[in-house]
């Protein structure tokens, strides 16, 4: 038994497997009902509204239903996604043991101890049906899956078939006026839609459960005499087959095993048994310590099964279903229906090689756990846990490839497991002394050699060499040398191992977890899964492909991971060649799935820092999306992720993360508002971009900054300006600020005399002898003049002069990433002409700098380049100065002549690479990044 | 054997095999590194003499020669006439065989399977093969190199029966051992035909498991001239010179390879 999940909780008395997700129900003695999901582990949901046990619980094959029925007498209907209790069916006397839904019908079949079974509809919400006849308890009673049958079993020590064609036939053509003549009889006598068909007596006890065969007219039943008896029905009559003897209580359930000619069954011996359903013999017994059995499920379509008990329940598979594979070269070896086959991947054709040996017992878990194989000697050692775990080694001739009767004699010795660990050699385990035997072809002892660790496995590990794995640890040992290569400390059940194409790296897979090591096993990562993980292969570039029981999944060589694509169901991987990934299904069919591989081909493309592949699969456009941005964010290459973001918020952070000036401003255009723009000035500042800064504060109306920037640059002219403004705005704090800044005394003074302050503009006018002003104010101030020092010279106070005039300052070296240069190669081709062309005025030209005149041009140009280039759309200005009328002249100063001729000549390079950088790349990833990975 | 088959890890196995398969130089420096404290004083004086005899093999005679002294154990001693046979004129030759003769005649230490090595390879240098025999094939039971050695002197004498009879004892001894599976192939090779196709899986096998050397590589491509291979010989061989541009049998080898080729093979013998 495989034991898949278990819970404790109160008895459970009823269970149900959900058809398609990996959920069961389990109502309890307590009241409760707990849904489960039992691949996860979790419990997704309680409904608790019965009162007292709830015994019998059932999902809906296709909607999103449940019914359960409890001790309180009611059937309930839920809808599990709205978590709602939609109905109550009321009707039953007394307890209810068993309910179920019809798989087609609106139908809903219970068992009561009130000695009926009733049929309801749960569309119209009536009783349809009250099958009367028991004479005691009936403890259950179920559809049959395909005929219009029910059977039941009860304490009056019968199982009953009943016949509910008629019952059908109304419900298909439920207008038909006889028909409703004999509703109103049902409704007087009480029913003739369902008869019973037979009545099966053998059981000296009451019976606790019957159910029917999937298939075949058969039917098992399960009694308080300890019994299991299986019966067989024709048209006409049903008999009692055999009785299978062994349960020492009462058993509680029994059923048929829907793929494997087996009848499982529970009792409250505390032990499930496992019987051969054609030779009517005990195969295997699970036994539990404490808790009797009550319950029995299978699920619909999968092979597993849940067994509900006095403390919880346990979901459980009967025999393993992983095919076992040997990959080797272009082949995969793998076993089949008894049959050795293979398949090879470059024509992807299946042969078949041998028929495999039937093991002699008929017992559980006894079909191929391992194979391995030499290419050299084609020969294939198949591991099994037949007689406590043995091999058998077969030797392929080549020449008998695809001949399926070809039939040998396959050698065969006991061995915990058994690898080929050089072309004519193989190892094999042997547990009790803790050794392992070196045999050759012919299956002789070469060798013996005690191992260094008490090994439960051995796998392997390169020529000559074993992986031995023990409960605490894995090492790797030379067979020869009797030496210890390597060793893992990790208390991991390894369940497999899959060594790199190059030996070099080794990939462990517990049940949990997947551990990457090298050939030395030196610990590179572990990546812990929630559920189990199923299988896994090396691709060529070093990332390992592993699957879980829904995911397939990637790891790279750093330890990041991430999921390929959602399984429906599991599969196990054999090979990955590029985009393809070949595995087997539990049939043992071979696929190929086809995967995206593009994201973690990106992502080791980074990690090995081959960026000239990241920079092609970027420009191919070849993935996106918010998870691969995060994920270049965090491992620092924000330039990279700008190229993927639409969001103009998530751009402008991202490029002043990577200080790319150009791609912030246009981030803040769009976004227009005060921070976005005060952050932009911040690292317009810092790295020394005065044009920039400059657009920045302009578009803030941060005047105060501004003038100040205009100063300490040498804008002299415009720190005058900005003075008109001031004045214009009626801020005389700035007027009088910008007039100090000039150096401007007449200017100060005037200012102070329209505030009002005329003792202070007198002050001025008199100190910086400006005499007639000084007089005039004087006369106003009457007897108020303020008395002048005497004895001190005065002096202007004037700003110095800047060193670096009209221009940006050396600009800080901004780190661009390898990628800029390739992903702006298109645009700035262009761009790079128009800077020489710049260059000519400039003398020494920096690349940087036109970026940011570039800038400059879009908006910086509200004072120069408005008036000299007409052409400038309205409103890039930034401002308006309309209504300020100034003469031209004052406009384009002198000394910024080459400034301004740079800015026209930038406008034109903006216009001209602009809509290619836009157009092209940028619309290109925008939309790829609405695409969600 | 006795080393082969005590239960504690074999301190020498890593040179031992770097010797065989011809990874002299590695042969050298694992050596060196092995830390003498942990070793017993037959190891260590086996570690001493495959130590010589690895710069015997790459030519180091005179060192040798200087470096054992006339105090060292009869077995370096036997490496140290080894190395003056080798490097000597033909007095010295001859000095060197009578030495031997004097020493193999010592019932103290004539059985001593080092000396017995070295007394066989001079022999089998001055193709005197019946005497070389008599000293490697005698009681007591030779070492693996012992058992080595006759196979290569029988398959000089070109009694490939005789050597495969060595090599059963060989393989019935340890099979897995790499001077058995070099004899092996070594016979395969003599006994040529459908035995190649063994050589070369051998030979496969031991450059899975070691560092590729001129040894092997010649192996391989000995074994590719047999199947006629001349083109993939060649690879291998041209590899093989890019390793030691020395190499002597490399160079013969190539020549025959270039001859059969069609291709000039004078540029092979300089």
């Amino acid at each position: 038994m495989l034991t898949k999940f278990e819970t404790k909780s109160n008895r459970v008395k009823g269970l149900s497997f959900h058809p398609r997700r990996p959920w069961i129900l389990a109502s309890l003695h307590s009241g409760v009902i707990q849904m489960w999901d039992y691949r996860m582990g979790t419990l997704l949901d309680r409904f608790d509204e019965h009162d007292g046990p709830v015994r019998g619980v059932h999902f809906h094959a296709t909607q999103p239903l449940f019914v359960s029925g409890g001790d309180d007498y009611k059937i309930k209907v839920w809808n599990y996604k709205t978590h709602r209790c939609l109905f109550t069916l009321h009707g039953h006397l007394d307890y209810i043991r068993t309910v179920q839904f019809h798989h087609e019908y609106p139908w809903i079949v219970s068992a009561s101890d009130d000695q009926t079974i009733r049929i309801w509809n749960w569309q119209s919400r009536t009783c349809v049906a009250v099958l009367t006849g028991h004479n005691h308890y009936v403890m259950c009673a179920s559809f049959h899956p395909k005929e219009d049958l029910v059977v039941s079993a009860s304490l009056d020590q019968t199982v009953r078939v009943w016949d509910i064609g008629a019952l059908r036939k109304k419900t298909v053509s439920p207008a038909d006026d006889i028909l409703r003549l004999t509703q109103m009889n049902t409704d007087l006598f009480g029913g003739i839609d369902a008869v019973v068909k037979y009545v099966l007596e053998g059981h000296d006890r009451g019976v606790n459960w019957a159910s029917f065969h999937p298939s075949l007219p058969l039917i098992v039943s399960g009694a308080d005499d300890r019994q299991v008896k299986l019966w067989r029905m024709n048209d006409t009559k049903a008999w009692e087959v055999d009785t299978l003897r062994g349960h020492m209580n009462n058993v509680s359930c029994v059923m048929f095993h829907a793929k494997q000619d087996i009848i499982v069954s529970n009792s409250e011996d505390k032990s499930i048994r496992i019987w051969d359903a054609t030779k009517r013999t005990g195969i295997q017994t699970f036994r539990r310590e404490h808790d009797r059995f009550w319950i029995l499920a299978a699920h619909p379509e999968m092979n597993l099964l849940a067994a509900g008990h006095d403390s919880g329940m346990i979901v459980f598979k009967l025999e393993r279903e992983r095919p076992a594979f040997c990959v080797s070269g272009d082949t995969v070896f793998y076993v089949k229906d008894r049959f050795l086959r293979y398949f090879e991947y470059s024509t992807q054709k299946e042969v078949q090689v041998a028929p495999i040996r039937r093991p002699g017992s008929v017992s559980l878990n006894q079909s191929p756990r391992t194979l391995s194989y030499s290419p050299t000697e084609n020969a294939v050692l198949i591991c099994s846990d037949v007689d406590g775990g043995s091999y058998e080694l077969y030797i392929v001739p080549k020449d008998s490839a695809g001949r399926s009767d070809y039939l040998q004699e396959a050698k065969k010795g006991a061995g915990g497991s058994a690898v080929f660990v050089a072309r004519n050699r193989f190892a094999v385990l042997e547990k009790s002394s803790n050794q392992v035997l070196v045999k050759n072809l012919k299956n002789e002892i070469v060798k013996k050699s005690p191992l260094p660790i008490a090994t439960d496995a051995i796998y392997y590990a390169g020529t000559g060499n074993l992986l031995c794995k023990a409960e605490d640890r894995v090492t790797i040992f030379d067979l020869q040398q009797r030496l210890v290569l390597g060793e893992l400390f990790r208390p991991l059940l390894l369940n497999m191992l899959f060594w790199s194409s190059d030996m070099e790296s080794v990939a462990l897979l517990s049940k949990h977890a997947v551990v990457i090591a090298n050939k030395k096993l030196v610990h590179r990562c572990t990546l812990h899964e929630t559920i189990r993980v199923k299988s896994g292969a090396w691709d060529e570039n070093g990332v390992f492909i592993y699957t879980t029981l829904n995911h397939m999944k990637y790891c790279l060589p750093n330890g990041d991971s991430g999921i390929i694509k959602t399984l429906d169901v599991p599969i196990y991987i054999t090979r990955v060649i590029g985009n393809n990934i070949f595995c087997l299904d539990r049939d043992g069919k071979n696929k190929l799935v086809t995967v995206d591989a593009s994201e973690y081909i990106f992502k080791l493309a980074l990690l090995r820092k081959r960026y000239d592949h990241v920079m092609s699969m970027i420009k191919n456009s070849q993935l996106c999306g918010q998870a691969v941005i995060s994920y270049l964010q965090q491992k620092g290459f924000p330039e990279v992720a700008l190229h993927f973001v639409k969001d103009e918020k998530t751009r402008f952070n991202l490029a002043l993360e990577s200080g790319n000036i150009q791609i912030a401003v246009a981030s803040a255009k769009e976004i227009d508002d005060k921070d976005h723009w005060y952050r932009l000035g911040i690292e317009a500042l810092r790295q020394g971009n005065v044009g920039i800064v400059e657009y920045a504060y302009q578009r803030t109306k941060n005047f105060e900054r501004l003038a100040f920037l205009y100063l300490i640059t040498g804008y002299l002219d415009k720190v005058g300006f900005m003075c008109k403004i001031a004045g214009q705005n009626n801020n005389l704090m700035g007027q009088f600020h910008n007039a100090l800044y000039l150096g401007d005394a007449r200017k100060r003074a005037e200012i102070l005399e329209n505030a009002g302050q005329l003792p202070l503009a007198y002050v001025t006018a008199a100190t910086h002898g400006l005499t007639e002003t000084a007089e005039r104010l004087a006369a106003e101030l009457g007897e108020n003049v303020p008395s002048l020092p005497e004895g001190k010279s005065h002096s202007l106070l004037m700003p110095p002069a800047p060193l670096m005039a009209c221009g940006d300052w050396p600009l800080l070296r901004v780190m661009r990433g390898i990628f800029e240069g390739g992903l702006d190669a298109t645009g700035r081709a262009e761009l790079e002409e128009d800077a020489a062309a710049a260059g000519a005025d400039w003398g020494d030209e920096d690349l940087d700098i036109v970026d940011a005149s570039e800038v400059v041009a879009n908006g910086g140009d509200g004072f120069d380049a408005e008036e000299v280039e007409p052409n400038e759309e309205d409103g890039e200005g930034g401002w308006d100065l309309e209504d300020l009328e100034l003469p031209p002249e004052t406009e384009t100063p002198k000394g910024c002549q080459q400034c301004s001729l740079c800015c026209i000549c930038c406008a034109y390079t903006r216009h001209a690479c602009q809509p290619n950088l836009d157009s092209e790349i940028f619309s290109g990833w925008g939309a790829c990044s609405s695409r969600e990975l | 054997m006795k080393s082969m088959a005590s239960s504690p890890p074999d301190q020498l196995f890593g040179v031992r095999n770097s010797f065989y398969v011809g990874a002299y130089q590695a042969a050298i420096t694992s050596s060196q590194s092995l830390p003498a404290h942990d070793l017993s004083p037959d190891d260590l004086l086996e570690r001493d003499a495959l130590l010589y005899r690895s710069y015997l093999a790459i030519g180091s005679h005179q060192l040798v020669v200087n470096e054992i002294g006339p105090s060292a154990a009869t077995p370096l001693q036997a490496v140290k006439l080894l190395a003056v046979y080798l490097s000597g004129d033909a007095a010295n030759k001859e000095s060197v065989v009578s030495r031997l003769q004097d020493l193999l005649g010592d019932p103290a230490v004539g059985s001593n399977p080092i000396l017995r090595l070295m007394a066989g390879t001079v022999f089998m240098h001055e193709r005197d093969y019946a005497e070389a025999l008599k000293h490697t094939n005698s009681s007591p039971a030779g070492t693996m190199e012992l058992l080595a050695l006759n196979v290569q002197i029988y398959l000089q004498m070109n009694r490939a029966d005789h050597a495969e009879k060595q090599l059963r004892v060989m393989q019935q001894l340890d099979e897995d051992h790499t001077l058995t599976q070099l004899a092996n192939a070594w016979v395969d090779l003599a006994m040529g035909g459908s035995k190649i196709q063994e050589a070369h899986l051998i030979f496969q096998d031991l450059s899975d498991k070691y560092p590729t050397t001129c040894m092997i590589l010649n192996g391989k491509a000995l074994c590719s001239i047999h199947m006629g291979n001349f083109e993939e010989a060649e690879a291998l061989l041209l590899e093989s010179l890019n390793k030691d541009a020395k190499d002597a049998e490399t160079r013969a080898n190539l020549m025959v390879c270039s001859l059969n080729l069609g291709k000039p093979a004078t540029r092979y013998l300089k």
